[in-house]
């Protein structure tokens, strides 16, 4: 089994594009049994490119005080201990506002009357979907609450539990740099550097590419919209040819845009079509170095 | 008089946030308005860039975000009550006393306040870093960068914000332009908290518009005003209406998908300024002028 993780720092460069289409190289075309896990969890899409259904599987909660009015006596110590400013004294009502909490429960032991009781938020879902010889477990963070790193968190760990089944397991993103972007990609074997030709990507890609550093994974950086007009080709192509990165170039062609536009998947639509094509090398790529670290046994 | 904050944020990535924020804090710039640009993407900080670069940096400080324990073992007397009160699994049992994890420690302090002998006291952890810059177009920017692998990339948002505005009274300005992160999460709640108006970039996808759905029912949770602004419109001009009428909300401006727009950001250079004669510089500041018509 090998895991591969799709990420690339900037938003919008094709990073769900890519993962869904190889997901479904690996599975459909190449008959591999493959899990797609989503971790994007602000904006998951990798599900509707796919036109699966979900089912929900797991509740992600967080604490929340359970306020009792008639204890309380609005002395204000929660709010004031509060490192978030969840808790607001309006007049002679407090009030806690959700979208602020980050669920560290001060509130609940600094209460001198015992008024805050433990409770739970729903912040995320985990949900699920199988489609033949693809499966798909997704993240869903509930709009309105912050812990979003916390869905992504849990959805890794429950999908890193699940993997027992699979030849493949392909983890999708967000943009940026953080934790749970972090320990996505540790527990990959491969990893996939989507960027694109602009100096926006670049900046961004150099960023994630530090944070791969302490990793020692294998990178493939893929180039996606190549041929847009105007990049900055010449920095990024130092940018390659200085870290010595396998990359492989998506050509930004008609199809892959019409696919993209309409939510759907260009190696399904247009199996020809130039873009398809070097997404097929991209998987090759991938197939390239999983046979290398096998051969040195870390696999 | 007070500040102006408007928020450009998209829920999903890659839409155009970036390129609004940066052309309205121009346009604005060069309408002879007092702006401060500030980027709240602190995982992939772009808009300096956008906007040409640093000239001269103001000020650049560590940002130290989050109050890690530190044990003092003499005094512990292992009643773990700081295990069972923390709600982040950071701490565990140890021969002499808990042992923090600092990878899931989120620093807000709760082992602190329930250890019955004080053997917690806190150090600063340094989470990011926080500058303000004049951009080579003379555009005031504060940006940030949230230390790679970092949490709680909301707190450093908070902490720009509060620097833009005490910045932004001492030089009387008028409007703070902040360019969001892709999401709807802890950063872009930060960014949207205080708001005035929350400008939506949306392209005519349905990843897009999905993401920009979740957006809303943030904003409308928060209570923030919201506009759309349909960016790369005719790569699907059949999906205007049904964005519009999805999303529910009015419709600001629309602007065209060009090429220029990629040579503009290589260049360094806003497009208003690359190309003013464009049909998509045209889009642009007609949209902007309808959202100086909103504002006053």
């Amino acid at each position: 089994m090998t895991i591969i993780a799709v990420s690339g720092g900037k938003g919008g460069t094709g990073k769900t594009t890519i993962a869904v289409n190889i997901s479904l190289i690996l599975s459909r075309v190449r008959g591999h049994k493959t899990l797609l896990v989503d971790l994007d969890v602000d904006n998951p899409c990798t599900y509707t490119l796919l036109g699966v259904s979900l089912r929900e599987v797991v509740h992600v909660k967080s604490f929340k005080p359970e306020i009792d009015e008639l204890k309380c006596t609005l002395c204000g110590e929660c709010t004031r201990y509060c490192p978030t400013h969840a808790l607001v004294l309006i007049a002679d009502k407090l009030l806690f506002l959700s979208s602020l909490c980050e669920g560290c429960a001060a509130c609940l032991y600094v209460c001198p009357t015992s008024a805050i009781k433990e409770g739970r938020k729903v912040i995320g879902w985990i949900k699920e979907a199988g489609k033949g010889v693809l499966d798909v477990i997704v993240g869903e963070a509930k709009p309105g609450e912050r812990k979003t790193d916390d869905v992504m968190e849990e959805t890794l760990k429950y999908a890193l539990k699940k993997l027992q089944p699979y030849d493949y397991v392909i983890i999708d993103t967000p943009p940026g740099t953080s934790r749970g972007i972090y320990e996505a990609l540790k527990a990959s074997d491969i990893i996939v550097l989507v960027t694109e030709p602009t100096r926006l990507g670049l900046a961004d890609l150099k960023r994630l590419y530090s944070l791969t550093r302490g990793i020692g994974r294998p990178i493939i950086v893929t180039v996606n919209k190549y041929g847009l007009k105007g990049g900055s080709y010449r920095e990024l192509e130092d940018f390659l040819s200085r870290e010595d990165l396998p990359s492989v170039f998506i050509p930004y062609d008609n199809s892959l845009l019409r696919s993209y536009i309409r939510g759907e998947c260009v190696i399904e639509q247009q199996p020809q079509a130039p873009s398809a094509q070097s997404l097929l090398q991209l998987t090759d790529k991938i197939n390239e170095i999983e046979i290398k670290i096998k051969k040195k046994g870390l696999l | 008089m007070s500040i102006c904050e408007i928020v450009v944020a998209s829920g999903k990535g890659g839409t155009g946030k970036t390129f609004i924020a940066s052309n309205l804090a121009y346009f604005l710039a060069k309408s002879n308005h007092n702006v401060i640009a500030i980027d709240a993407d602190v995982e992939a900080p772009d808009l300096l860039l956008a906007l040409g670069g640093a000239k001269g940096i103001l000020w650049k400080n560590e940002y130290y975000g989050a109050e890690v324990p530190i044990i003092d073992y003499k005094r512990c007397m292992k009643c773990w009550k700081c295990i069972e009160a923390c709600r982040f699994e950071a701490l565990r049992k140890g021969e002499r006393g808990p042992i923090v994890d600092y990878n899931s420690c989120e620093g807000l302090g709760v082992c602190g306040l329930v250890c019955p002998v004080d053997a917690i006291s806190f150090k600063p952890r340094r989470t990011g870093l926080l500058y303000a810059a004049y951009s080579s177009l003379d555009i005031l920017v504060i940006t940030g960068e949230l230390d790679l692998g970092g949490k709680n990339s909301g707190r450093l948002v908070y902490e720009l914000k509060r620097k833009a505005y005490d910045l932004g009274k001492k030089l009387d300005v008028e409007y703070l332009i902040v360019d969001a992160a892709p999401g709807i999460g802890c950063p872009v709640i930060s960014s949207l908290v205080g708001a005035s108006l929350l400008i939506i970039v949306v392209e005519p996808t349905p990843q897009s518009i999905k993401g920009a759905q979740r957006l809303l029912t943030l904003a409308k949770l928060l209570d923030i005003r919201s506009v759309l602004v349909l960016n790369k419109y005719d790569l699907n001009p059949g999906y205007l209406g049904k964005a519009a009428s999805l999303l529910g909300v009015p419709v600001l401006g629309k602007i065209r998908y060009d090429e220029m727009v990629v040579s503009a950001y290589t260049s360094m250079t806003p497009i208003l300024m690359l190309a003013p004669g464009s049909a998509v510089s045209r889009e642009l500041k007609t949209t902007f002028e309808r959202l100086m018509g909103l504002l006053t």
